[in-house]
């Protein structure tokens, strides 16, 4: 089964203070496929996702060397804010702004880069990217209340079509689910399911079951090495590497 | 280990005189604001009228008359004040919170910190020296700049104590989307400190609507209406300074009542600050 790539990562090597986090990782991303990072904690999987949308430029104490092609482009290289607007992000735990209504947040992208839209296209957007995270008809009635009145996972979904509004090539996770009850997660693995059609998704999590569900590529980090990276299935049916069977039966984690 | 009977009741009677005294000590706190409320609006709510806040004060001898040119004054002067001191404030307060790691945060703090503390009479002296000197006349605007100086460590502390409360996450949310350093602040972290930081301008108002000290050497005081602020205005409090020391029994009616005006703005103002943070 061979796919197109979407990211190249080759050679990356991130340090804080002299820590090697992330000790010279090569693996290429595919296009339109959930792609899950998983390993024990401190394993390095939040770092190097975070590398690829350059949110290490907010701490001067990280260090990325090596090389992150996007489209030919080194990302390493580019400019951060462009980066980010074609690579979007969704985080632990819920983060819609406080100061703006459900529907300036779906338009927030928008908002902070200062484009200016019509209002058919703000509300074609906004219900668009609604739809697509399944919150469309919980939230209609109150689109102009505060995000924050939101449940957890309905906040979630709400940073989800915020993310996607700004309709980016690829979607990073970093554990979407993880501050979510089981019912907010199934929502939430049953859309990741229905965005990969549109969008390359890279996911961090820790839980197993869930990189088994969702993800069709995984990545085993350990200690801030590679161990493995395959096809999901191969990776859980015949994993090549004694430390990640470990993992993959709890002996460690 | 059998309870100590005897060991438990002193305890109990300790724990309720200590719990006494919180409540008592807590009432006896209002004895002063009590009188000092019941004495201003003893003395000031006969003329405090609609002539109060629309008439000139009236010469010595003829009853009746307000406060207009004071009233006006204090307002001119303040809302100068906070037109300089609120955009600065939030500069200075955005940097602190911000640039945590920069050489001279430590000594801007500082410095916030000493203003501050400074008696407020030192401002008017300072603002003297720098503006009322210089232009060989005392004005309205050198007196906003030496209560904007008394408003501003108020301003900077409360955007600097709010910007501290909003979670690092929003801010990797911004960034996230593409936004850049500026538009995260100006679009994301200041409204979402926007109730803490309208309190503290309140706060900052309500402190300098009543100073008096650094009045005396900047806006002089004025018998007339004056919309000038290059001129010498007059104030509320300087109004009730000079009426007070007086011999006229008018005037000090006049300062009766303008001390209570003062005091139904500063607790309105209070009042609202407490209500704009929930």
């Amino acid at each position: 089964m061979k796919k197109d790539t979407i990211l190249t990562v080759e050679n990356l090597e991130i340090s804080v203070k002299k820590n090697k986090i992330i000790k010279n990782i090569s693996l290429s991303f595919y296009k339109n496929n959930v792609t899950a990072i998983m390993g024990p904690s401190g394993c390095g999987k939040t770092t190097l996702i975070r590398a690829l949308n350059r949110m290490h430029d907010l701490d001067k104490s990280f260090k990325v060397k090596g090389s992150i092609t996007f489209d030919t482009q080194n990302l390493l290289k580019s400019d951060p804010i462009l980066v980010r607007q074609q690579i979007g992000m969704v985080f632990q735990r819920p983060n819609p702004f406080p100061n703006m209504s459900i529907y300036e947040n779906v338009l927030a992208g928008y908002i902070l880069n200062g484009i200016k839209l019509s209002k058919d296209e703000k509300d074609s957007i906004v219900d668009i990217n609604l739809k697509k995270v399944g919150l469309y008809d919980e939230v209609s009635d109150n689109i102009h209340r505060k995000g924050s009145h939101l449940s957890g996972g309905q906040q979630q979904r709400l940073c989800i079509a915020r993310t996607l509004a700004m309709k980016p090539k690829v979607l990073l996770l970093d554990e979407p689910t993880s501050a979510l009850d089981p019912k907010a997660t199934t929502r939430i693995e049953n859309l990741i399911n229905e965005l990969k059609k549109e969008v390359s998704i890279i996911m961090v999590t820790h839980n197993i079951e869930q990189a088994s569900r969702v993800s069709d590529y995984t990545a085993f980090l350990y200690l801030g090495d590679l161990i493995e990276y395959n096809t999901t299935e191969t990776i859980f049916t015949v994993p090549k590497d004694k430390r990640t069977e470990e993992y993959l039966s709890r002996k460690y984690g | 280990m059998n309870p100590d009977k005897s060991n438990l009741k002193k305890r109990l009677l300790k724990n309720n005189v200590f719990y006494q005294s919180i409540k008592l000590f807590s009432y006896a706190l209002l004895i002063p604001l009590a009188f000092i409320l019941f004495y201003i609006i003893k003395n000031g709510i006969s003329y405090l009228n609609l002539d109060f806040l629309i008439k000139m004060p009236a010469p010595v001898g003829e009853t009746g008359g307000g406060a207009l040119n004071a009233i006006i004054g204090s307002f001119l002067i303040v809302g100068l004040s906070g037109l300089i001191a609120v955009p600065l404030g939030i500069l200075i307060g955005i940097f602190l919170a911000e640039f945590k790691e920069h050489k001279i945060n430590d000594l801007t703090r500082l410095s916030i910190e000493t203003l501050q503390g400074i008696p407020s009479i030192i401002y008017g002296i300072v603002a003297y020296v720098w503006f009322v000197m210089p232009f060989g006349k005392f004005s309205g605007i050198s007196a906003s700049i030496a209560l904007a100086l008394m408003m501003l460590p108020m301003v900077a502390k409360a955007t600097e104590e709010s910007m501290k409360m909003i979670p690092y996450t929003l801010k990797e949310a911004s960034y996230a989307l593409g936004a850049n350093y500026y538009s995260t602040i100006k679009k994301v972290i200041l409204p979402s400190c926007r109730k803490g930081i309208i309190s503290g301008i309140l706060i900052g108002i309500s402190r300098i609507l009543g100073e008096t000290a650094p009045l005396l050497f900047t806006a002089f005081g004025n018998a007339f209406l004056n919309f000038n602020m290059a001129k010498p205005i007059n104030a509320l409090p300087l109004l009730i300074y000079n009426y007070a020391s007086s011999p006229y029994q008018e005037w000090h009616q006049i300062a009766w009542s303008s001390s209570l005006f003062l005091i139904i703005i500063v607790l309105g103002l209070s009042i609202i600050a407490k209500n704009v943070i929930k």
